[in-house]
């Protein structure tokens, strides 16, 4: 089949079946919706899904944190002993 | 799958470093303001961490050091002297990537209209453009992904996982800890 083909292609350009297969188990792996679901139904296709899905939690999530660090740091009153210690540290 | 904590502690190190170039303009920033500056920081360093290693990381460092607002200074001070090595690559595999996109995309549309697909394809075609339009949308999620095959594109997902993974448990510790100190 076509995996067999691009063994013997031995291009660097061409991948196997079974390199994608594993790196979709990884991926599932870190997923939070599929991993404790039935391991071989799930299609590339909801793999993928789920990735976009995760990853755009992810980035809001960042963002999220950002905004929370923003307020928190401002609203720290200039000379107190806290806003020194965050001063040394980052700000 | 929790994040290596050296991945961790090299991230804090960078961010801090990134930090601290605002301290002179922090009073006078707006919220905003610095919730973007902390923002972009924190994703810089985060791609610093992974020492040009990964594609993501270097297109995120690319694409940040042509921003006008702090991207350039943050990537300046953040990598120091791998700062000029690590933009640099990037542009590179931009050009050469472009390219083979232009060539792959024109033949596809071409074979598409002119081959005649029996019905049992169909359904099996169909779950390919799902599958390729979700690609599509990984691809502009992940940064740099435009520019990657299918399996470094999946290997890059990987890893810019981990390291948004990472780099929330940091950003989330600190936000806990200040609010924790100014509560007492």
């Amino acid at each position: 089949m076509s995996s067999r083909r691009s063994r013997q292609a031995a291009g660097v350009s061409r991948i196997s079946d079974d390199q994608i297969i594993e790196l979709v188990a990884k991926l599932r792996q870190l997923l939070p919706e599929i991993r404790d679901r039935r391991p071989q139904k799930v299609s590339a296709s909801k793999v993928l899904q789920e990735t976009c899905n995760y990853i755009r939690s992810l980035h809001r999530e960042v963002d999220d944190l950002s905004e929370r660090l923003s307020q928190l740091l401002s609203t720290i009153d200039a000379d107190s002993p806290e806003a020194a210690i965050i001063r040394s540290l980052i700000m | 799958m929790r994040a290596p904590s050296s991945l961790k502690q090299e991230f804090l190190r960078k961010w801090i470093l990134g930090l601290q170039i605002c301290s002179s303009s922090a009073k006078s920033m707006s919220i905003s303001e610095r919730k973007k500056a902390i923002k972009l920081s924190a994703d810089i360093a985060m791609a610093s961490a992974r020492n040009g290693r990964t594609s993501w990381s270097r297109a995120l460092i690319a694409s940040a050091s042509k921003d006008d607002n702090h991207g350039k200074l943050f990537v300046q001070q953040i990598l120091g002297s791998d700062c000029e090595r690590l933009t640099k690559i990037s542009t590179s595999i931009k050009r050469l990537r472009c390219k083979k996109i232009l060539k792959k995309s024109s033949g596809t549309i071409i074979r598409r209209r002119m081959k005649r697909i029996p019905d049992k394809a169909v359904a099996s075609s169909i779950a390919k453009q799902m599958v390729n339009k979700r690609t599509q949308i990984l691809k502009s999620l992940v940064p740099g992904g435009v520019f990657m095959d299918e399996v470094s594109l999946i290997e890059e997902t990987l890893d810019y996982i981990l390291s948004l993974r990472a780099q929330i448990d940091v950003m989330r510790s600190l936000a806990d800890a200040t609010e924790m100190m100014m509560n007492c």
